[in-house]
């Protein structure tokens, strides 16, 4: 079969996104998202073993939703293409540079974005 | 040397360049990729050449025109991946689901005269490789990973960008699937000028936010430059890694 890709099982994802995209080939399949713009969350303490694309720095931290970004697989469950894996809502999320950093060295104005999926974030009041 | 006079000829230059490990180890997994199906020598071909001809043209075409046209900014703010469409970048290519590694999502950030973003992958090099071109190796680096969220002043002033107290940075670290890039603010010294003469001015810093346009300046800073062994060919034979 030199040449021939049409039976490798990994290609299915192409499949399924060909005409569409990713992270679009997920849109529809989350339901509703829990956190709206504005709203405050706190990003949780998960355990991050062997693989996590939630960085160190924002462990704990407290910051704004700016973005309901789109539905996706988790980068958690997609690097291992886990059987149960499903979609799930990715939001951006805004914190303070000088509340993520000890002695932030900028202007209290500064800021930090990055994308979290929803299992990340717990609201904040 | 010996005490023999006669000529032994054993000092010529061996008959090919010695291949490193990387080059081995490259062939033998694309061999055996191919050999087993996983893709074709074809679908190799295809990539590469789609490697080749991304560059950061399309984006600041895409900045010159939402420089100049309302509407288009509108639009480029709110979907990235349309607006790509307008000045030929289609992000469902080469695949027709894009590109494994930066998918379809793009978001254009829009600088203000009291807002800078400046984008960066802290956990590798996550870059909107389809409208921007390959990422500079600088920003791969875990120096400018490392540092850019936690020290962003300082490190734009690395780069000679000095910004005052009355702008905000924003950090844009991508780590999921969207991509960004920034829109700057048109610099003063450009009115009348055409979309040509914009684009010229918006260069790949000025698109991650490392730099901004300037009038008159329509090349990167220059760095220096690692050269590699074997630098990829240009068409025209000329080496790209200059």
């Amino acid at each position: 079969i030199a040449g021939d890709g049409s039976q490798v099982e990994r290609n299915l994802h192409h499949t399924r996104a060909l005409g569409k995209g990713d992270p679009q080939v997920y849109s529809g399949q989350a339901g509703q998202p829990k956190f709206q713009v504005g709203d405050t969350v706190r990003v949780r303490e998960l355990p991050a073993l062997f693989y996590t694309r939630t960085q160190e720095y924002v462990r704990g931290a407290q910051g704004e939703v700016v973005a309901v970004a789109y539905e996706s697989l988790a980068a958690e469950d997609e690097a291992w293409d886990r059987h149960d894996q499903r979609p799930e809502w990715f939001y951006i999320v805004r914190f303070d540079l000088c509340r993520l950093w000890h002695r932030y060295t900028g202007t209290e104005r500064d800021t930090l974005q990055t994308e979290l999926p929803e299992r990340w974030l717990e609201a904040c009041r | 040397m010996t005490d023999h006079d006669h000529d032994h000829d054993r000092t010529a230059a061996p008959m090919v360049d010695e291949i490193t490990d990387f080059e081995v180890l490259e062939i033998a997994i694309r061999e055996l990729c191919v050999e087993k199906g996983l893709f074709t020598a074809e679908d190799h071909r295809r990539f590469t050449e789609f490697a080749e001809q991304i560059g950061p043209t399309p984006a600041a075409r895409l900045v010159a025109r939402a420089w100049i046209d309302p509407e288009f900014k509108r639009l480029a703010l709110a979907d990235g991946i349309a607006a790509s469409r307008e000045v030929g970048v289609d992000w469902l290519q080469p695949t027709g689901f894009g590109t494994p590694s930066d998918f379809t999502a793009l978001r254009v950030l829009e600088d203000t005269p009291t807002l800078h973003h400046v984008i960066v992958c802290t956990l590798c090099s996550c870059y909107p490789r389809p409208i921007l071109g390959n990422s500079p190796e600088w920003y791969r680096t875990p120096n400018y990973r490392r540092r850019i969220v936690r020290w962003p002043r300082q490190v734009l002033a690395e780069f000679g960008l000095f910004l005052p107290e009355d702008v905000a940075i924003r950090v844009e670290d991508s780590n999921q699937k969207h991509r960004f890039m920034v829109l700057p603010v048109r610099p003063a010294g450009t009115e009348n000028w055409d979309e040509d003469q914009l684009a010229q001015i918006v260069t790949r810093d000025c698109l991650i936010g490392v730099a901004l346009p300037k009038v008159g300046v329509t090349t990167n800073a220059i760095t220096a430059t690692r050269p590699a062994i074997r630098p990829v060919q240009s068409p025209t034979g000329e080496g790209t890694n200059t």
